[in-house]
């Protein structure tokens, strides 16, 4: 198959902790988001979203560090040995992910006073949410060209899916009683808006890094997208499931509306997993065709 | 994982992946992947891209070949080394891995044979 690199130890090592990272980031990005935007919820719902938030920011912290010495291990091919080579580690340093791990590092750091930010001082939370989804923009396949809609495209892509992400876990939690339905309500109403933006700004993205069904059914990147729109298309039918069903059976008080709505959320989850090393596998192992 | 690696490197052969070059369809190398010449002068090779070339091994029939290498680990667009030793008759393997301008970690190689 085309445009497919070699898969190696380090580089499976690498797509798991990519994933890791993209899925700690949207869960941090997302967690601020649901705390700025939802105000007037449940104590324990929103104190969920705070521990989240900030404890995936240290994690995606912890995986930032890890991915330097995964990628100074595949550059050196020298193993363990090489995952802690001063050369390697400053040459990445001096890559483009040197860039990216500033801003993600940066804005990690910024997520973690959501914890016990109120109101006006959920502002540096907000900016670092920003900073971590701009990380995205500085390294990969959004380089190329036209950069400038690439990077904005792919920030708008990661803001929306992060809003989506980050809601799951507290939502799980407000499913648990009939009194959560209002909350679910609400996030359904702006998913609705939010979700349409994520996949119009994501096929455009994949549209210019395709550009034609042969690079969709011919290559390995296209493959992987068609995988990922599978799991895409499954999660949206789960979403769409619960805000028409599951959400107006919560709020009447149906017996065993809450069970299912809440199994429905954790294969959401499952899903978001599924895509994230989808995506991790796209952009680490394959090349778009628009590349080759 | 060995395991995950086998069914990998199996799917990958039977898909007839050639992955040495998969970052750019127009990268070359001197020799040329699959070609038998007479004599090495040097290992060249071309990249679409600037490209930081941190690992370049020459693998002949009894074992690792040092190789000379024109330029350190800045960006090139073309890697150039020589072989310290001439080469004897038999095949070759040429294996790198380097950084790509777009922060990509890359890996290739390629194959040929010296006969008299």
């Amino acid at each position: 198959m085309e445009g497919l690199a070699p898969i190696e130890t380090w580089a499976i090592l690498a797509i798991l902790a990519k994933a890791a990272g993209y899925i700690a980031a949207l869960l941090a990005m997302g967690g601020v988001v649901f705390v700025a935007l939802f105000r007037d919820v449940p104590a324990d719902v929103i104190r969920l979203a705070r521990r989240i938030a900030a404890l995936a920011a240290v994690v995606g912290l912890l995986i930032l560090a890890a991915r330097f010495g995964i990628r100074a291990a595949r550059l050196s091919g020298m193993g363990l040995e090489g995952a802690v080579d001063p050369l390697m580690l400053g040459l990445i340093w001096d890559s483009p992910l040197g860039a990216a791990a500033v801003w993600r590092a940066g804005g990690e750091a910024l997520i973690l006073t959501v914890l016990f930010a109120r109101g006006f001082w959920l502002i540096p939370a907000l900016i670092g949410a920003i900073m971590v989804a701009y990380s995205f923009t500085l390294v990969g396949h959004s380089l190329g060209e036209p950069r400038m809609l690439l990077g904005s495209l792919l920030a708008v892509h990661v803001v929306m899916v992060a809003f989506w992400v980050g809601a799951l876990g507290p939502l799980h939690r407000a499913a648990r009683t009939q009194s959560g339905a209002a909350l679910l309500h609400r996030f359904g109403m702006l998913a609705s808006i939010g979700i349409p933006v994520l996949i119009v700004a994501g096929g455009i993205f994949a549209w210019l890094m395709i550009g034609s069904f042969t690079g969709l059914f011919g290559t390995a990147y296209g493959w992987a997208m068609l995988g990922k729109i599978v799991v895409v298309a499954g999660l949206l039918a789960l979403a769409a499931a619960n805000k028409l069903k599951l959400v107006p059976a919560l709020a009447r008080g149906d017996a065993g509306a809450a069970r299912r709505l809440r199994t429905s959320i954790r294969l959401e989850c499952a899903a978001v997993v599924g895509i994230a090393l989808l995506t991790a596998t796209m952009t680490s192992v394959t090349v778009p065709p628009a590349n080759l | 994982m060995k395991r995950l690696q086998v069914v990998l490197a199996v799917a990958l052969t039977l898909g007839g992946v050639n992955g040495a070059f998969a970052h750019s369809d127009t990268e070359t190398t001197t020799p040329a992947n699959g070609a038998t010449v007479a004599a090495v002068e040097e290992i060249e090779l071309r990249f679409d891209d600037p490209m930081r070339v941190t690992q370049l091994i020459l693998t002949g029939p009894d074992g690792e070949i040092e190789l000379e290498r024109e330029t350190g680990l800045e960006p090139v667009t073309v890697m150039r080394a020589v072989p310290i030793i001439d080469l004897a008759s038999g095949d070759f393997l040429v294996e790198w891995r380097g950084l790509s301008s777009d922060g990509h970690p890359m890996q290739g190689g390629f194959e040929f044979s010296v006969a008299d």
